[in-house]
C-alpha cells in the first residue's frame, strides 16, 4: 500500500510513545502463584524503550512533537522524567483510580481510556509508537485496540523504522527469518521489538531539569473491569488418561503407548503472500480438523 | 566515548565556574551521602545528590544491623517511619572450631521497644527512606548517573564533578564524596594513603528464606525482634569473621574475608561460606531455607590509622569512602558511622557555605573528633590489627573450644581439673605462649577497656 505523505493535513506533527509501566523482575511464587512485584525495578520494558528512540528520532526528523505517555500509578512518575531527559517534548500519565495492576492487562479498556486522553490532552496523533509488548507479558493486544480506537492504521512487530522524505517505512519480523518491507500510511500505531537500537542516554542538564519538571496527570477511566483472578494456584495439568494396551508384547505395548509407528498426515508448508489465500488455508485446514 | 570511573582516572582542569551549579555536590545516595545532603538542604542550601543506580540503595549489598541512635539527631522518632525488618533483642558472639563451638548470648527487651537500639533492615528500603528525607528537604536527587571524575582549578581546589552523562559537567561550592569503599573521587584528590588492599576485606552474603515462623522458632523471638550472630573461627585461617542476621522473612548469613589472606589460600569465598552453613551450630539454623541473593561487597575494615585525609581544597570524604567502617571484632559497625560521618559533613560544609569560606570545611574533622565517630574509632585504633591478627584467627578459636570442652566435660571417676591446667594444656596444644596470651589480653584491654 502506498504510504499518505507524511502528517498531510497536520501542521504540527505528533508522535505520541505509549509506555508501560512493568516490572519485568517480578517473582512468582511457584507453590501459591503469588506475584511479588517491587515497584522500584519497575519501568518501561526495552521494547518500550526501543519506541521511545524512535519516536525521538522520527519527531526530530519530521519538526513534530514527541510525548510520552503511560497508564500507570504515581510510582510511574520516575518514567516519565527519564522520557523527558531523554529529549520527549512532553509527558502525560493517565491515572487510574484506585490502581489496579491488572488494568494494562486489559488491552481493550487500556486503549479506550488512552485514546481518550491522548484526544482531549494532546489531539489527534499522527503516529503512536509502543512497545511490543508480548515480550513482557503483556496482551500485545491494546496497539490494535488502539488502532481501532484512533482509527487508523497498525503495524506490528517492526524491528526497523524509519522517516524519509515523508513517508513512514518499516521492516517487520517474520517467522523462520524472513522479514517484510512495509510503507506505513499514517496515521498509524506501531508497535516495535527490541532491536536494532537503544534508547539514547540523557544529557545531565536534561536530567536536571526533568527532575523537578511537572508532570501532568489527567484522570482515565477504564470502562470494562479487568479479568479478575478469584483464586490463583500453581498448575498443575490432570494426568491424561489412556487405556491400557491390549498387547502382551512389551515392545508392542511401548509403541501403542507412544504412537510411534502409527501413520499420519505429514506436514504442509504453504507459502502465500495473498492474505485471502492464506485465509481460505487455514479454513480448510480448520474445516479438515474438524473445527468447522 | 561515555566516561567511566576508574582507578586510573585523573581530575579534570577546568577554570573557576562564575557560578557553580550547586552550593554542594553529594556523590552517593547511601546513608552518608542521604545524610550530607539532608543537612545541607535544611540549611537552605542547593544540593545535587548523585547515585549511580536507579534509585538509592539499588546497588547496595548490605546485611547487618543499623543503630539508631545517630538517627535522633538526624531524624526525631525516626524508628517510627524507618523501613524495619527485625528489632534486635538477641545477641551473640560465637566461636568456631571444627564442629564445636562457644557461645556468649545475650538478650534485652529493653531492646524491643522504643527508642531501640538497633534494627535489620534491607538498605535497598532504608536508602530510599533517607533520600526521600533528602529531597523532601530540597536536595535534587539524580539517579542513574556516576560521577567519573573531579573538576579541579589549575589552583588545586575542586569545583566540582564529571558524570558519565552526556555533557556531564556539575560543578558547586563543595563536593562530598560518599561514593564508597574504594573511593575514585578521594583517590583522585590524593587524600587515599598507601595499600588499600591490604586493610580491606571482601565480604559475601547469602540471603535465604525461611518463613517467619520457623525464624521466630529457630531463634527463639517473635514478633519483630530480631538475632544478631556474629563469629569467630569460621573462616578456615583466612582473616576474618561471620555473621548471621534474622530478617523478617529471611536470614542474612556471610563472611567478611581479608582480601590477601583469600588470595593465597586460592579459594574460593562461596566455598567457605557453603562450610560455614554445614556446621553443626548454624546448619540447624538455615536447614531447609531457599537462596534468594548472593552478593558480595568490599569493606574497608581497616580504621582509624588507615582512614584517608577526610577534607580536601572544596572536597569532604564521608561514609566507606572513608573507612568509616568499625570492625572491632565484638563491635562490627558501618551505617552509623556513615550517617554520623555524612551528617557532621553536611554541616561542615552547611557552615562554610554559609560563612563563604571553605576554610570552615576544616570544622569537619573536629566535629568527627568529638564525636562517638572518629572517638570509637581513635580509641578502637589497635582493635582491627588485634582481631585479624594471625593468633586471633587460627588458634584462639581452637583454644577457647578445648578450654570450654575441657571445663564441661565429665570424666568421672577422675576429678576436674583446674582452669588454669587446662589453659595451660590449651595454649600449649595451639601454640600459644603464656606471655602471647598476656599480651594480647593487655592488648585488648587497653583497646576496649
Amino acid at each position: 500500500m502506498a504510504a499518505r505523505a507524511w502528517c498531510s493535513g497536520m501542521a504540527d506533527p505528533l508522535v505520541v510513545v505509549l509506555l508501560r509501566w512493568t516490572d519485568a523482575r517480578a517473582r512468582i511464587d511457584p507453590l501459591s502463584g503469588e506475584v511479588e512485584s517491587d515497584p522500584r525495578g519497575a519501568g518501561p520494558s526495552e521494547a518500550d524503550r526501543c519506541a521511545l528512540e524512535h519516536g525521538l528520532r522520527i519527531a526530530e526528523a519530521a519538526g513534530g512533537r514527541c510525548v510520552a505517555v503511560t497508564l500507570a500509578p504515581e510510582e510511574a512518575t520516575e518514567l516519565l522524567r527519564d522520557a523527558l531527559a531523554c529529549g520527549a517534548d512532553a509527558v502525560l500519565r493517565v491515572a487510574v483510580a484506585p490502581w489496579d495492576p491488572r488494568v494494562p492487562d486489559s488491552g481493550a479498556a487500556t486503549a479506550r481510556a488512552l485514546a481518550t486522553a491522548i484526544r482531549a490532552e494532546l489531539g489527534e496523533p499522527s503516529l503512536v509508537l509502543t512497545g511490543d509488548h508480548s515480550a513482557d507479558r503483556g496482551t500485545g493486544s491494546t496497539p490494535a485496540f488502539l488502532a481501532a480506537e484512533l482509527d487508523c492504521a497498525q503495524a506490528l512487530g517492526l524491528v526497523r523504522l524509519s522517516y524519509a522524505d515523508g513517508e513512514l517505512r518499516a521492516l517487520r519480523r517474520l517467522d523462520r527469518g524472513r522479514r517484510e518491507r512495509l510503507a506505513i500510511p499514517l496515521p498509524a500505531v506501531c508497535s516495535v521489538e527490541p532491536a536494532g537500537l537503544r534508547l539514547r542516554r540523557a544529557s545531565l542538564p536534561s536530567t536536571l531539569a526533568a527532575r523537578t519538571a511537572a508532570i501532568p496527570v489527567v484522570a482515565g477511566t477504564v470502562e470494562a473491569e479487568p479479568v479478575t483472578a478469584h483464586a490463583a494456584r500453581p498448575l498443575r495439568p490432570r494426568a491424561k488418561e489412556l487405556p491400557a494396551p491390549r498387547e502382551a508384547d512389551p515392545r508392542l505395548r511401548l509403541l501403542r503407548l507412544t504412537g510411534a509407528h502409527e501413520e499420519r498426515e505429514p506436514p504442509r508448508v504453504v507459502v502465500t503472500d495473498d492474505p485471502a489465500e492464506a485465509a481460505d488455508e487455514l479454513l480448510d485446514y480448520l474445516r479438515g480438523k474438524g473445527y468447522l | 566515548m561515555r566516561e567511566r570511573a576508574g582507578p586510573a582516572s585523573t581530575a579534570v582542569i577546568v577554570d573557576q565556574p562564575r557560578r557553580p551549579d550547586f552550593d554542594a555536590i553529594v556523590v552517593g545516595a547511601g546513608p552518608a551521602g542521604s545524610a550530607a545532603a539532608l543537612e545541607l538542604a535544611r540549611a537552605g542550601h542547593s544540593v545535587a545528590l548523585l547515585e549511580r543506580g536507579p534509585f538509592p540503595g539499588a546497588k547496595n549489598v548490605y546485611g547487618g544491623v543499623v543503630y539508631g541512635r545517630v538517627l535522633d539527631e538526624l531524624i526525631p522518632r525516626w524508628y517510627d517511619e524507618m523501613p524495619v525488618q527485625r528489632w534486635v533483642t538477641r545477641r551473640q558472639t560465637m566461636v568456631l572450631d571444627g564442629e564445636r563451638s562457644m557461645t556468649v548470648d545475650f538478650r534485652s527487651q529493653n531492646w524491643g521497644s522504643a527508642p531501640y537500639n538497633g534494627a535489620t533492615t534491607y538498605r535497598a528500603e532504608f536508602d530510599e527512606w533517607l533520600a526521600g528525607h533528602a529531597q523532601k528537604a530540597g536536595a535534587v536527587l539524580v539517579p542513574s548517573t556516576v560521577a567519573t571524575r573531579l573538576l579541579r582549578t589549575e589552583s588545586g581546589r575542586i569545583v566540582g564533578v564529571r558524570t558519565d552523562r552526556p555533557d556531564g559537567d556539575l560543578t558547586a561550592t563543595v563536593v562530598i564524596a560518599c561514593d564508597g569503599v574504594n573511593s575514585f573521587l578521594a583517590k583522585q584528590a590524593g587524600l587515599v594513603p598507601g595499600d588499600q588492599a591490604a586493610h580491606t576485606t571482601l565480604g559475601v552474603k547469602e540471603t535465604l528464606a525461611l518463613p517467619r515462623k520457623t525464624i521466630d522458632e529457630r531463634f527463639g523471638v517473635s514478633a519483630n525482634e530480631g538475632v544478631d550472630i556474629e563469629m569467630l573461627g569460621c573462616t578456615q585461617g583466612i582473616p576474618g569473621g561471620g555473621f548471621l542476621y534474622t530478617n523478617a522473612e529471611t536470614l542474612s548469613v556471610g563472611l567478611v574475608l581479608g582480601l590477601r589472606g583469600l588470595a593465597e589460600s586460592g579459594r574460593r569465598p562461596e566455598e567457605i561460606l557453603a562450610e560455614l552453613k554445614r556446621h553443626p551450630s548454624i546448619q540447624p539454623l538455615v536447614r531447609g531455607a531457599e537462596l534468594v541473593e548472593y552478593s558480595a561487597h568490599l569493606i574497608p575494615e581497616g580504621g582509624y590509622d588507615t582512614m584517608p585525609r577526610l577534607v580536601g581544597d572544596g572536597l569532604l570524604v564521608a561514609g566507606d569512602a572513608a573507612a568509616m567502617c568499625l570492625a572491632a571484632g565484638i563491635w562490627l559497625e558501618g551505617v552509623n558511622f556513615a550517617l554520623g560521618s555524612g551528617m557532621y559533613a553536611g554541616r561542615a560544609a552547611a557552615s562554610a557555605l554559609a560563612a563563604g569560606d571553605l576554610a570552615g570545611l576544616r570544622e569537619y574533622k573536629r566535629l568527627l573528633e568529638s564525636s562517638f565517630v572518629l572517638a570509637d574509632h581513635k580509641k578502637l585504633r589497635k582493635a582491627p590489627g588485634l582481631v585479624l591478627s594471625e593468633r586471633m584467627q587460627r588458634r584462639y578459636p581452637g583454644l577457647v573450644c578445648d578450654l570450654v570442652e575441657g571445663m564441661f566435660t565429665v570424666e568421672n571417676p577422675r576429678p576436674k581439673p583446674g582452669v588454669r591446667k587446662l589453659l595451660r594444656a590449651s595454649a600449649k596444644r595451639h601454640g600459644v605462649t603464656l606471655r602471647e596470651l598476656a599480651r594480647d589480653a593487655l592488648t585488648g584491654l587497653r583497646t576496649f577497656g
